[in-house]
């Protein structure tokens, strides 16, 4: 009877105060939701790209080199701390002849090998005459194992049967070139060969260009690195570490963003919902403690009346950590991971989710819900019953700062002079309301400043940087002469674009993207950080900030650039640009050509006066797209960060909701005795609202002012966050704060409209039937 | 006509499937500057009655006219406008704002009224002058319930509404303040009503009425009413 008489009173209990405990259920919900949900994104692409990588056998650096010999081989394999090197054939502009003509990276591999094996989903091992087939692609062009392929490469014909369709680790995010943002598996795609195969169309000889390589544990890769110029001589091109494939590049960028956003909004989330659960379980506690006085004195053991307290906690907590647990991974994972999966091929779906970070999580809320209970409980324990049942004394009512200032003081009227020594008396409460949220607006903000961050990308690349219609990509054969005689009606900007390897004075080398044209440029507009036009210098070269940070280079410093025919060349950094992604290094087609390069344009860049479909569909060109299907795919790219951003914005506004509402409910609750007294008194509705909705405004505005350090300070360290391929300026405009202070105002105007309605609802005979 | 008039009064509760009757079929008139006792058993529906003429609750039958006006009919605005210009209340928990000193708390009438007495001077009166600026937490119940009927009648009411003003008092402090009810109201014409279920208190007033469950079961005038002095508890 005792058991069910106390769980009877418990259920009581949550009815009188279910607005309290359901927002401390929605506040964990959040919190643990938020946390695991983006936690999710990056330990599953995490585990993931790592699982692929290794059973793939990925290499750790790739050394591209025109026809390396087998001495050359040997000697790779014979570094220290080289564990395995083999070599094999790749090239990027095979076609398949299907319709459409779609675009195939071809390897051509020895049937010995072992690195950068393709994982075969289905189909059988590559035999001679077979080929391994990019899953997505034969999918998107509907092709299967044991249909036949033929494939171009060299002008040459190579007849294949598709023998397996697999998925490649290199080609993770499998992109075309440089102008392609996104994904096209009908349009693009991978096919392993064997090396046998690829000779019938380089003249029978079997043709090599890369050197894989996989290191030994604890191998200094950079120092390796630097031995293939002594060992590859004139044939070496670059060396490309496995961290600047763009495949592994994009899953690392993806990884470092979600780590940074699930690292820096949670946090927010948990501080929030600690506060808030700390001082409404402190006062759900305070009000029992009569209740606590007659369990006492009718006996309940000091055990069950803890756990009785305890237990509400307990079940808010649980509840919410559940919540939270089914709903984080499961809608927010998905939602946003099913943005990622459109951009990346993995071999397995499921969701990893970070059991550690969870516990974690779980384990602050359970802290603040079940603990807080817990340990008011237990201060209220040692006291007698007797001292807890005894007829409280009126709170004490105290003397305040301000009456010493009988000009103010005397001057105020008595609601204000309540409001002041009320809120002076409820310091802490109302410090936890105005930390929660000041939380809530700097949470609002920063997401707000994610939206900007990300769609500030594509705007700056798309409508300020560059200005052209289209962006041709050439034909490798295609001269600048050809181009000048064929008069195109519009402007037209020729440009190459490679990359090169750069080494600076200490050593440190990166494999790197170079675009080379005109000083003139009337389609590509480079500016500085602040905006101002930069114009490429006649020698050397202009690098983007973010790169000459990463490479610890500054302008005036000397680089080591990595010709293709010859050794280094030292390149002056006259100029740094500002990109906000994409880094890489610019220089004029006349400085290109005066350190022994041919200017030989791959991509051309028209805004046309008259379109030329003739020219667009010419031998001339391989592909193009246009500027606003450029930045629409950049966009596309950027998806899943966009539904975080909104994603946090809706929750951090849900929050700041919850937080109003419990702040504007425990005031509301705590002047429920004055309101009655005065009511009876005769004061109007309006006379004793200010008791209550003026320390609700006052909390709000300050938490808002106190909020937009937050936010920037978030919007900082997001924007640092993102990888070394962004370079992102972090701007809080006064509109995101007028927005982020306008939603709060507006729920701090809904909760008193609530708390309004609730003053006016105050049955004053009840409120003053009882002693508090 | 009389000053207070109560023709028919039924107030009825409704507690889930039953309907209680608090109230039942009251009727009674009271004079202008009159003292007068409502005695009765808990439950007896004492403290319906004083609610309703204090306009903090309505009838669900019957009239109630003070001084010629029915309230038994107005809204919540009315009713507090009625609160405010013509009713003093005093409770048994004094019910003062903790955090206001015993002055601010009998200003809060002069906030509201139209035409209050000076606060410090009521305090006086009450024999608090010199404790102007303590807390209710810092003063005794006696105390407290004095700085209780100083804001009640600071707001120059017609009519002063006691629900057992000493239920919370030993027996001396609780003469000492009835004491200071009966006398300060005699002197300032005030209409006094003072619920109560301790019999002896009834000889000190004009009138006094019996009630038993939610009936009035006798109605007594006195000519000459005993002085509190006098009366033994
Ligand atoms: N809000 C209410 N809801 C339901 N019943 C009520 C309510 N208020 C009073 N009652 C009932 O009405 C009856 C009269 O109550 P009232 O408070 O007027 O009695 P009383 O004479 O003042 O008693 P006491 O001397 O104990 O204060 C009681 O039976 C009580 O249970
Ligand atoms: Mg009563």
């Amino acid at each position: 009877m005792v058991k069910g008489a106390l769980i009877k009173k418990s259920i009581q209990d949550m009815k009188k105060n279910r607005s309290q405990f359901l927002s401390i259920f929605i506040m964990a919900a959040l919190a643990i939701g938020i946390s695991v949900g983006l936690d999710t994104i990056w330990t599953t692409i995490d585990a993931h790209s790592q699982n692929f990588y290794q059973d793939t056998n990925i290499s750790d650096f790739w050394v591209a080199a025109s026809n390396p010999s087998e001495l050359n081989l040997w000697r790779v394999r014979n570094i220290k701390g080289v564990q395995k090197a083999e070599k094999r054939f790749t090239v990027n502009n095979a076609t398949a002849r299907i319709d459409g003509k779609p675009i195939l990276r071809v390897y051509a591999v020895p049937s010995e090998n072992t690195l950068d094996m393709s994982l075969i989903m289905s189909g059988k091992k590559l035999s001679k005459h077979g080929a391994i087939l990019d899953r997505s692609f034969a999918q998107a062009n509907h092709l299967s194992v044991g249909d036949p392929l033929t494939i171009e490469v060299n002008d040459k014909r190579i007849d294949t049967t598709i023998e397996a369709l697999a998925l490649s680790s290199e080609n993770i995010y499998a992109v075309k070139d440089t102008a392609s943002m996104m994904p096209d598996p009908k349009g693009y795609g991978f096919i392993v060969i064997d090396e046998d195969r690829i000779a019938s169309a380089y003249g029978g000889r079997k043709p090599y260009n890369q050197i894989e390589v996989r290191l030994a544990q604890g191998a200094d890769a950079a120092e390796i690195q630097s031995r293939m110029d002594s060992i590859f001589g004139k044939k070496l091109n670059f060396v490309m570490a496995q961290t600047d494939n763009r495949g592994v590049n994009f899953a690392n960028a993806k990884v470092i963003q979600f780590r940074s956003f699930a690292t820096v909004f949670p946090f927010m989330f948990f501080l929030v919902t600690a506060l808030i659960t700390f001082s409404t379980m402190m006062r759900l506690t305070e009000d029992q403690r009569n209740q606590i006085g007659i369990l006492k004195a009718l006996g309940y053991s000091k055990k069950s009346i803890l756990w009785h307290y305890t237990s509400y906690g307990v079940f808010v907590g649980m509840a919410g950590i559940l919540v939270g647990i089914l709903f984080g991974p499961n809608v927010i994972g998905r939602l946003l991971l099913s943005k990622i999966k459109n951009l990346m091929t993995f071999p397995v779906e499921d969701m990893v989710i970070n059991i550690s970070k969870f516990l974690f999580g779980a384990s602050i809320i359970m802290t603040f819900t079940a603990g807080i209970s817990f340990l008011s409980c237990l201060k209220l324990q040692n006291e007698a019953p007797a001292e807890l049942l005894r007829t409280k004394m009126p709170k004490k009512g105290r003397h305040i700062f301000l009456e010493h200032f009988p000009h103010v003081w005397n001057h105020m009227k008595f609601s204000q002079k309540l409001t002041a020594r009320n809120a002076m008396r409820n310091k802490f409460r109302i410090v936890v309301s105005i930390l929660g949220v000041s939380g809530c607006a700097g949470l609002i903000i920063g997401a707000l400043a994610l939206f900007d961050l990300v769609s500030g990308i594509p705007k700056t690349l798309y409508e300020k940087t560059y200005s052209y219609d289209q962006k041709v990509i050439l034909d490798s054969d295609t001269t600048d002469r050809a181009i000048r005689n064929l008069n195109l009606d519009g402007i037209v900007q020729d440009m190459e674009e490679s990359s090169v390897q750069l080494t600076t004075q200490e050593g440190l080398r990166k494999v790197t993207a170079v675009s080379v044209f005109s000083k003139e440029s009337p389609l590509i507009h480079l500016k500085d950080a602040e905006g101002n036009s930069v114009t490429l210098p006649d020698t050397g070269i202009a690098m983007t900030r973010k790169l000459a940070e990463l490479m610890n280079v500054e302008v005036g410093d000397i680089v080591n650039l990595k010709r293709s025919s010859d050794t280094y060349y030292p390149v002056t950094i006259m100029k740094i640009v500002y990109m906000p992604s994409a880094q890489g290094i610019y220089m004029t087609d006349g400085y290109w050509q005066e350190i022994g390069e041919n200017f030989r344009p791959t991509a051309l860049l028209v805004q046309w006066n008259k379109k030329d479909n003739d020219f667009l569909n010419s031998g001339y060109i391989t592909s193009y797209t246009d500027r606003t299907t450029q930045k629409s795919d950049f966009e596309g790219n950027l998806s899943a960060i966009f539904g975080t951003s909104l994603l946090l914005i809706v929750s951090g506004t849900v929050l700041a909701f919850v937080v109003l509402y419990n702040m504007g409910m425990l005031n509301f609750a705590e002047r429920v005795r004055d309101l009655a007294t005065l009511e009876v008194l005769g004061f109007h509705q309006k006379e004793i609202r200010p008791l209550v909705l003026t320390e609700n405004i006052v909390s709000t505005v300050v938490g808002i002012f106190l909020g937009i350090p937050i936010g920037k300070y978030l919007a900082g360290t997001i924007a640092g966050g993102f990888g070394d391929d962004f370079d992102l300026i972090s701007r809080v405009t006064p509109d995101r704060i007028l927005i982020a202070a306008a939603i709060t105002l507006t729920f701090a105007a809904i909760v008193n409209h609530i708390v309004r309605k609730k003053i006016k609802s105050i049955d004053m005979l009840q409120a003053l039937k009882s002693v508090e | 006509m009389s000053f207070i008039q109560f023709e028919g009064v039924e107030r009825e509760y409704i507690v889930g499937d039953s309907v209680i009757k608090a109230v039942k079929e009251v009727s009674f008139s009271l004079e202008d500057k009159s003292f007068n006792v409502v005695l009765g058993q808990s439950g007896a529906g004492k403290t319906t009655v004083l609610n309703m003429l204090g306009g903090m609750d309505s009838p669900t039958k019957g009239a109630i006219t003070v001084n010629g006006e029915d309230i038994s009919k107005l809204g919540t605005r009315e009713l507090t406008t009625y609160r405010r210009d013509k009713i003093g209340f005093v409770f048994q928990f004094y019910n003062l704002v903790p955090n206001l000193t015993a002055l601010e708390n009998v200003q809060l009438a002069e906030e509201i009224c139209k035409n209050p007495l000076d606060a410090a001077e009521m305090l006086e009166r009450v024999g608090l002058g010199d404790r102007k600026n303590n807390f209710p937490g810092q003063m005794s119940g006696g105390e407290q319930q004095r700085v209780s009927i100083a804001r009640a009648l600071a707001k120059n009411p017609q009519i002063l509404l006691c629900d057992e003003p000493t239920g919370a008092l030993d027996s001396g402090t609780g003469r000492i303040v009835l004491k200071l009810i009966r006398d300060i109201a005699r002197d300032m014409g005030k209409t006094v009503v003072v619920v109560t279920h301790n019999a002896p208190i009834a000889e000190m007033a004009d009138t006094v009425i019996h009630m038993r469950d939610g009936q009035i079961s006798e109605i007594r005038h006195t000519e000459h009413p005993r002085p509190v002095e006098e009366i033994v508890w």
